[in-house]
C-alpha cells in the first residue's frame, strides 16, 4: 500500500537514542537517586557489615580495648552460650514478643475489630480514638505512665489487690507485657479491621443461611480469610517488639536483677554499661538473628496464600 | 508541513508484540481514522507517534525530521487521551489554559482563547470547576478543549468522543470537521465509531492485531476490503459471509453454496482460478440481499430461500435474518413488510456485486 | 462505596427476622463490653492528665483539687521547654532530610527504569526491618572516628536514615499509583521537566509526601535511644531522655511534675496525628483526571 523510496537508513535496525541525551538522562536518575543512596550506605550498609565485624572483636567502650581492640574469632560466642543471662534475657524476649505482641496485641486488637463491627458508631469511634491515642503517646511517657501506675499505692496495684507493693519489683515482666500491650493494641485492631472490612460479605451471609452460629462464622469462614492479614500483623508486631528499647529500660532499666532485660536492654546494658561494645554487637547480632527466622517463619506461612491468590 | 511517516514500526511489550511492522503516511492536514478491535495498537501507535513510546524498531518522521527520540515537549503536538488526564488539582480552566502557560502566552491571549473553546465546547460554566466535580462527557470535552486550544503540528486523539451521548457526539463529530476545515491540521484519530469512521476520515487505517490491515478512504474501504476481516469490521449490520466450493465443470463455472449453485462469468471464474483452495468466502452486504416474491424475475440474479428468524425493526428499516441451510444472511428490507418469524421467504442477490475472498488466506480474489 | 451501601441496606431490609433479633438482644451487651475495654484502656490516660494539674500526685488516679498549673511551671523552669526545642530541632532537621531524599528516590524507582530495580527495593524493604539496636554500636564507633558524636545535626541525621527505607516504599507506592498520563498530559503540552516537577507532579504526591514526614516527624520526636547513646551533651537532651533523667534523677519521683512534662511533650505528636490520620481518611484522589 505504502511503498515508499528506501530511505538512506536502514528500517530494519533500531535507531538508537543519541548519546547526549541518554547520558543526560542517567546522570539525573542517579543524582536524584544518590542522596538517599548516600545515607542508606553510610549509616545501614555499612554499620550493618561494621557490625558483622565487630562482633567478633573485643572492642571496649572506654581503656585498652576501645583503641586497640582485636579480632578474637568466636570468643564473643562462646562467652555468650556460657553466659546464663545472655539465655535468661533470651528467655524473657520471647516472653514479651510472644506474651505482650504476638498474644495480648493481636488478641485484644482482633477482638476490637471484630467488636467495632456490631457496636454502635458512638462506641466504636469513642473506644478506637482511646486505643488509637495510647498508640500516638511517645513510648517514654507510656514508660513513665505505667511506671507510675504500678508503684506500691499505685492505680494500677489497687486493681491488683495489692495496694503496698510495687509491682515492678514483684512482677515486672507482667508490668511491662502489660504497657505494650496497651501501647500496640491499636496497630493490630487497624489492621485487622481494615482487613475484615475486606471480607465479602456475601461469604458470611452464605454461611448464616447455612445456619452456622457467630463463632463458627469467625472461626471457619472469617478467620481463615483474613489469614494473610493476620500473619502479616504478627510479622509487624514480631519486628517492633523484639527490637523494642525505650519502653522496658526507661521502665525497669532491665531490673531488677535482669528480670527485664530483653535482648536489645541487655545489649545497651553490657555495651554502655560495662564497656563490653564488641560483646553487645554480638548480643545484637544474635537478636537479628532471631528476628529473622521468626520473620522466615511468618512468611512461610504466609506463601501458600500468595501463591493461591496468584494462580 | 507536518506530514507523518511510520516506516517498519514494531514496538513490543515484553513477548507481547503491540504494533509490528507498520507503515503510514498521514499526508500534510489529512484527517486519518485509525480503527481496530481492542488491543489491536491503537493506543500504542499514538503514544509512540506523541513520544511516549519508543519503537522498538523503525523510523517516525514528522513534517520530515526523523522523531524516533525526540521528547514529547519538542514535537509540538497535542492529544486528547483515552483517559483524558486532566490534572486533577486544577480547575478545568487552568487545564484549559496550560500549554499557553507553560508558553508564557500573554495574559490576554491565554484568557480569550480559554473563552472560545470553553464556549464552542459548551463548557463555559465549568470552568471555576476541578475535574473530579464533572460528569465524563464534561470531562472529556475539557480535554478536547485542552488539545484544541492550542495550533499544533498536529492532532492525535484517541477515543475523543466516546463518553458522550448521541446528540453531543454528532454535535462534537460536526464541529471538529468545522475545525479542521478551517484550520486543516494533521489528525490521527482513534475511534471504535464506525459512523465517524465513516463520515470523518479522509482515509480510514484499520488494524488487527498490531497489523495494519488496510488503509483506504472510507467508500473504498466499505466497497472493496482487502480481506475478510475488513470486509467484516466495517459495515453494520456485519457482511454476509458464506463460505463455498468452487466447482469448475464442464458446463462451465459455479460456486456451491446455500444450497444451490450460482453459476458465474467467465470473468469472475477467471478470477478465482488463483485461489489456493477450493473453498472460498463470499461476503455479501445486506444491502445487497433482496427479498423476492416467487413471481418476480429478475434474471442473473441468484435465488435462495430460507426461513425468517429474527426480525429487527428499527423505524427507517427492517433487518431481518433468514436461514438457508446451515447459513444465516442478514438482510435489509423496508418497514413494514409484513414478514413474519417463521415463514418461508426467497432472497436474490447478484453474485457480482459479492466480494469473494480466498478460503485459505482470506485476501480478497474479486 | 455506594455498592456497598447498597447491599448493606438491602441486607437490613431482607434479613430473616430471626436473625435480626438475635442480633438487636447482643448489641447493648457488645456495646457494654466496648465501653469496659475502652475504659481499661481509659485508665492511664486519665491518670496522667488528671496528674499534671495535680502538684501532690502519686500512682494513684485521683482528682486533683484544686486544678493547678505549678506542676507545668516548675517543669518548664527545670529545662522542659529548652528540651522540647531540642526535640523540635531533631525531628525537624531529620524530617526535611529524610522526606526530601525520599521523594526523590521515590518519584525515580516509581517512573524510571533502572537497573536492579527489584533488588534495590528488596533491599530497601529489608532495611525497614533492620532494628536500630544492631546500627547503634557501629554507628557509634564511626562517630567517635569521625569526631560526629555530641552534635545535634550528625544525631538528626541519624534518624533521618532510619526513617528513609520505610518513606521510599511510602512514597514510590503512592507515586506508582499516580497515573503517568498527567505527565505525558504536561509534557505534550510542551511542559519541561522541570515544569513537570513542580506543576504536575509534586502538586499531586503532597498528600503522600506529608504522610511520610508526619510518620518521620513522630518517630524522630519520640526517639530515645539515639540521641541518649549519640548525643550526650547536656544542653541538646532532646525532650524524650529529658523525661527519662527526670524520672530517674530525683529520688523521689515527682509524679506530677513528670506528668505535665509527659503531657507538654506528647501533645504536638497527638496534633500531628489527627492532621494526618484526617488526610488519610479524608481519602485524596485522582478522581476526575482519569476515566475509570
Ligand atoms: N505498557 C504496556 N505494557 C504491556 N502491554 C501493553 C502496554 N501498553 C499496551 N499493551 C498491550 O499492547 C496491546 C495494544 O494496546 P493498545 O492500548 O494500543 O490497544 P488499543 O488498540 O488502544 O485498544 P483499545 O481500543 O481497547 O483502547 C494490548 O494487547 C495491550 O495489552
Ligand atoms: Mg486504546
Amino acid at each position: 500500500m505504502t511503498t515508499l523510496a528506501k530511505p538512506p537508513t536502514s528500517d530494519d535496525t533500531a535507531i538508537a537514542e543519541p548519546r547526549l541525551r541518554s547520558a543526560i538522562r542517567h546522570v539525573v536518575t542517579t543524582a536524584w537517586l544518590f542522596p538517599s543512596a548516600a545515607l542508606l550506605i553510610g549509616l545501614f550498609i555499612i554499620p550493618t557489615c561494621y557490625a558483622v565485624y565487630l562482633g567478633f572483636t573485643n572492642l571496649e567502650l572506654l581503656g585498652q580495648y576501645a583503641q586497640n581492640y582485636n579480632f578474637t574469632g568466636l570468643a564473643n560466642l562462646q562467652r555468650m552460650i556460657h553466659d546464663p543471662t545472655f539465655w535468661l534475657s533470651v528467655k524473657l524476649t520471647l516472653i514479651f514478643v510472644i506474651g505482650s505482641g504476638v498474644i495480648a496485641q493481636t488478641v485484644l486488637g482482633l477482638a476490637l475489630a471484630l467488636l467495632g463491627q456490631r457496636v454502635n458508631v458512638i462506641a466504636r469511634s469513642s473506644v478506637g480514638a482511646i486505643v488509637i491515642l495510647a498508640w500516638v503517646l511517645p513510648e517514654i511517657t507510656v514508660a513513665f505512665v505505667w511506671y507510675s501506675f504500678s508503684q506500691a499505692g499505685g492505680t494500677l496495684s489497687h486493681l491488683f489487690g495489692v495496694p503496698n507493693s510495687d509491682l515492678l519489683s514483684t512482677v515486672p515482666m507482667l508490668v511491662v507485657c502489660m504497657a505494650n500491650a496497651w501501647r500496640g493494641t491499636a496497630f493490630s485492631m487497624l489492621l485487622l479491621s481494615a482487613g475484615l472490612r475486606n471480607v465479602p460479605r456475601e461469604v458470611d451471609e452464605a454461611a448464616q443461611l447455612e445456619g452456622a452460629g457467630y463463632w463458627r462464622r469467625l472461626f471457619t469462614v472469617t478467620l481463615p480469610i483474613i489469614r494473610p492479614t493476620l500473619m502479616i500483623n504478627l510479622l509487624l508486631i514480631t519486628l517492633a517488639t523484639i527490637s523494642d528499647f525505650t519502653l522496658i529500660f526507661a521502665m525497669t532499666q532491665g531490673g531488677p536483677g535482669n528480670q527485664t532485660a530483653i535482648l536489645p536492654v541487655y545489649m545497651y546494658i553490657e555495651a554502655f554499661q560495662f564497656n563490653q561494645l564488641g560483646y553487645g554487637t554480638t548480643i545484637a547480632l544474635t537478636l537479628v538473628l532471631i528476628g529473622a527466622i521468626l520473620s522466615i517463619a511468618y512468611i512461610r506461612q504466609l506463601r501458600p496464600e500468595l501463591q493461591d491468590s496468584t494462580s | 508541513m507536518a506530514k507523518i511517516v511510520l516506516r517498519r514500526v514494531t514496538k513490543s511489550f515484553g513477548q507481547k508484540v503491540a504494533v509490528d511492522d507498520l507503515n503510514l503516511e498521514v499526508e500534510d492536514g489529512e484527517f486519518v481514522i485509525v480503527v481496530g478491535p481492542s488491543g489491536c495498537g491503537k493506543t500504542t501507535t499514538l503514544r509512540m507517534i506523541a513520544g511516549f513510546e519508543t519503537p522498538n524498531m523503525g523510523t517516525l518522521h514528522i513534517g520530515g525530521t526523523l522523531m524516533n527520540h525526540v521528547p514529547p515537549k519538542d514535537r509540538n503536538l497535542a492529544m486528547v487521551f483515552q483517559n483524558y488526564a486532566l490534572f486533577p488539582h486544577m480547575s478545568v480552566e487552568r487545564n484549559l489554559s496550560f500549554g499557553l502557560r507553560v508558553r508564557h502566552a500573554s495574559k490576554k491571549e491565554i484568557n480569550t482563547q480559554v473563552h472560545e473553546i470553553a464556549e464552542m465546547l459548551g463548557i463555559r460554566p465549568l470552568l471555576d470547576r476541578k475535574p473530579a466535580q464533572l460528569s465524563g462527557g464534561e470531562r472529556q470535552r475539557v480535554a478536547l478543549g485542552r488539545a484544541l486550544l492550542r495550533k499544533p503540528q498536529a492532532f492525535l486523539l484517541d477515543e475523543p468522543l466516546s463518553n458522550l451521548d448521541a446528540a453531543l457526539r454528532t454535535q462534537m463529530r460536526f464541529e471538529l470537521k468545522r475545525i479542521h476545515a478551517q484550520f486543516p491540521v494533521t489528525t490521527v484519530y482513534v475511534t471504535h465509531d464506525q459512523v465517524e469512521a465513516m463520515t470523518m476520515a479522509d482515509r480510514i487505517v484499520l488494524m488487527n492485531d498490531g497489523e495494519l490491515q488496510q488503509v483506504a478512504p472510507p467508500e473504498t474501504l466499505y466497497a472493496e476490503p482487502v480481506n475478510v476481516f475488513a470486509a467484516g469490521f466495517i459495515g453494520s449490520p456485519k457482511i454476509n459471509l458464506v463460505s463455498a466450493r468452487i466447482d469448475h465443470s464442464s458446463g462451465g463455472s459455479a460456486l456451491r453454496c446455500l444450497a444451490t449453485a450460482i453459476p458465474l462469468t467467465t470473468e469472475i471464474a477467471d478470477q478465482l482460478r488463483s485461489a489456493q483452495s477450493e473453498t472460498v468466502t463470499i461476503g455479501i452486504r445486506p444491502e445487497d440481499i433482496l427479498p423476492q416474491s416467487p413471481m418476480d424475475d429478475t434474471p442473473g440474479r441468484a435465488v435462495v430461500s430460507g426461513t425468517v428468524e429474527v426480525i429487527e425493526p428499527l423505524g427507517a428499516e427492517t433487518h431481518i435474518a433468514v436461514r438457508v441451510g446451515d447459513d444465516i444472511l442478514t438482510c435489509r428490507t423496508p418497514p413494514r413488510s409484513g414478514l413474519e418469524m417463521g415463514s418461508t421467504i426467497n432472497l436474490s442477490f447478484d453474485i457480482a456485486q459479492a466480494t469473494i475472498f480466498d478460503g485459505t488466506s482470506g485476501l480478497r480474489l474479486c | 462505596m455506594s455498592a456497598d451501601q447498597l447491599v448493606t441496606t438491602e441486607r437490613e431490609v431482607t434479613a430473616p427476622a430471626v436473625v435480626r433479633k438475635r442480633r438487636s438482644l447482643a448489641r447493648p451487651v457488645l456495646n457494654v463490653f466496648m465501653i469496659v475495654i475502652g475504659l481499661v484502656f481509659l485508665l492511664p490516660l486519665l491518670w496522667l492528665i488528671l496528674a499534671s494539674f495535680n502538684p501532690t500526685a502519686d500512682g494513684t488516679l485521683a482528682m486533683p483539687h484544686p486544678f493547678s498549673l505549678l506542676n507545668y511551671h516548675l517543669v518548664i523552669r527545670a529545662g522542659a521547654g529548652a528540651a522540647i526545642r531540642n526535640s523540635l530541632y531533631l525531628a525537624g532537621v531529620s524530617t526535611v532530610i529524610a522526606t526530601a531524599v525520599s521523594t526523590m528516590a521515590g518519584f525515580m524507582l516509581a517512573r524510571r527504569k533502572i537497573r536492579f530495580k527489584g533488588l534495590v527495593l528488596v533491599l530497601i524493604l529489608f532495611l525497614t526491618g533492620l532494628p536500630i539496636t544492631l546500627l547503634l554500636i557501629p554507628t557509634y564507633q564511626i562517630f567517635v572516628h569521625l569526631n560526629w558524636l555530641n552534635s545535634k545535626f550528625y544525631t538528626s541525621l541519624v534518624l533521618a536514615s532510619m526513617s528513609v527505607p520505610f518513606s521510599i516504599w511510602l512514597l514510590k507506592n503512592f507515586i506508582g499509583q499516580v497515573p503517568g498520563e498527567f505527565e505525558e498530559a504536561a509534557a505534550i503540552e510542551g511542559a519541561s521537566e522541570i515544569s513537570i516537577l513542580f506543576r504536575i507532579v509534586i502538586p499531586l504526591i503532597i498528600p503522600g509526601i506529608l504522610v511520610a514526614a508526619i510518620l518521620t516527624f513522630i518517630n524522630s520526636w519520640g526517639s530515645f535511644l539515639i540521641p541518649l547513646v549519640l548525643d550526650a551533651n547536656p544542653s541538646d537532651t532532646p525532650g524524650a531522655v529529658g523525661i527519662y533523667q527526670f524520672m530517674s534523677a530525683n529520688g523521689q519521683v515527682q509524679f506530677g511534675q513528670l506528668a505535665a512534662y509527659s503531657v507538654l511533650f506528647s501533645v504536638p505528636v497527638i496534633i500531628l496525628y489527627l492532621i494526618s490520620s484526617r488526610w488519610l481518611s479524608g481519602g485524596f484522589s485522582f478522581a476526575g483526571g482519569v476515566k475509570g
